[in-house]
């Protein structure tokens, strides 16, 4: 038969103290907890009155380009002069010298169903998208010459691309007025699907 | 029992509080500025989601300031301790998790930098050092146990 263990002065000791740290690390730990909402509230109130507040809901520095440069092509600043413009024969002539970017300002479905040969779909309705995927390409490009397209007639995107592409730094910037219009009705050759 | 007062010449755990609260309140101050940059630092860990992100980034350097600040008095010494070591623990996981993963970037533990790997590894050991430091002042901060003399 097995005797029940004497519980000594100094296990009570230990329990005891053992007690009184749990308690005391719980308090300092809620203390902690009251801290760090002080810290969020302080934070949020310094945002408040900060020069460029941040948002409550974080963007991504890709999402922040992105509407930079969603709201840079939708909404052109007028302080910059508008892009150059040039007709059919100039715009051959900078094709055949190859030494011209050419753009299109389409959309991509469009673009996909006939382009100038060589030319890059940077389409005004999806610009920041577009921009991202043609950095590669445009951004070693800010003193080449570059041409933008679109539909022709009555069609603006090219001109709100050109205006976007002025205001990012690009020197040489020039709008085909005639367009995909143009060119179509003169019968000179196209390229479908979405490689240039 | 709990004999409540509050050592009164421990000077090693003074010094260790003083250097990591001052280091912690500079820290702070460095990233309240422009919690922008400090957002997407956190953002580069790719552990938090999205809505996490400026909560944390907005919340954290006064966290710092403050547990920087109560390091410095006796009274508040313990509680700050403790805020700092778990903090500590939060960057030195996040930083071993990022190494692990091949990332390379830039902490913005102490400061907005330029994103390398071997500060990455600078920081996670600043970290291990941080941690080793608060839990000295923590422990000795505790309330001393006053031992029953056995009967």
């Amino acid at each position: 038969m097995s005797t029940p263990a004497r519980t000594t002065p100094v296990d009570m000791q230990r329990a005891s103290e053992t007690s009184a740290l749990r308690v005391q690390l719980i308090r300092d730990l809620a203390m902690v907890a009251i801290i760090a909402v002080i810290s969020l509230a302080a934070g949020l109130v310094i945002d408040r009155f900060a020069k460029n507040p941040l948002p409550i809901i974080y963007k991504t520095p890709e999402q922040r380009f992105d509407a930079e440069l969603t709201n840079l092509v939708a909404t052109p600043p007028f302080k910059i002069a508008p892009a150059a413009t040039i007709g059919l024969p100039e715009f051959r002539a900078a094709l055949a010298g190859k030494h011209t970017l050419i753009l299109d300002a389409r959309p991509s479905l469009i673009y996909a169903q006939g382009h100038v040969p060589g030319a890059l779909n940077l389409s005004r309705q999806d610009f920041a998208r577009d921009y991202r995927r043609l950095a590669p390409t445009l951004k070693p490009a800010t003193e080449k010459p570059i041409i933008v397209y679109c539909s022709g007639g009555d069609c603006h995107d090219s001109r709100m691309v050109a205006n976007a592409l002025l205001t990012l730094g690009y020197s040489n910037v020039s709008v085909f007025t005639g367009g995909w219009e143009v060119w179509s009705a003169n019968k000179l050759p196209a390229t479908t699907g979405n490689a240039p | 029992m709990i004999d409540r007062s509050a050592p009164r010449h421990d000077y090693p755990a003074l010094a260790i509080s003083v250097g990591i609260g001052i280091l912690f309140v500079i820290s702070g101050m460095a990233k309240i500025g422009d919690p922008g940059d400090f957002a997407d630092n956190i953002f580069g860990f790719a552990i938090l989601p999205p809505a996490f992100i400026s909560p944390l980034a907005l919340g954290l350097p006064p966290f710092e300031i403050l547990c920087g600040l109560l390091m410095l008095a006796p009274r508040t010494r313990r509680v700050a301790a403790l805020g700092l070591m778990l903090l500590s623990v939060i960057f030195f996981a996040a930083l071993a998790s990022a190494l692990a993963r091949g990332l390379t970037l830039d902490c913005g533990c102490f400061g907005v930098g330029a994103p390398s790997r071997q500060r990455m590894w600078l920081e996670a050991g600043l970290n291990v050092l941080l941690f080793a430091g608060t839990l000295i002042v923590y422990l000795r901060s505790l309330p001393k146990m006053r031992r029953l003399a056995p009967i």
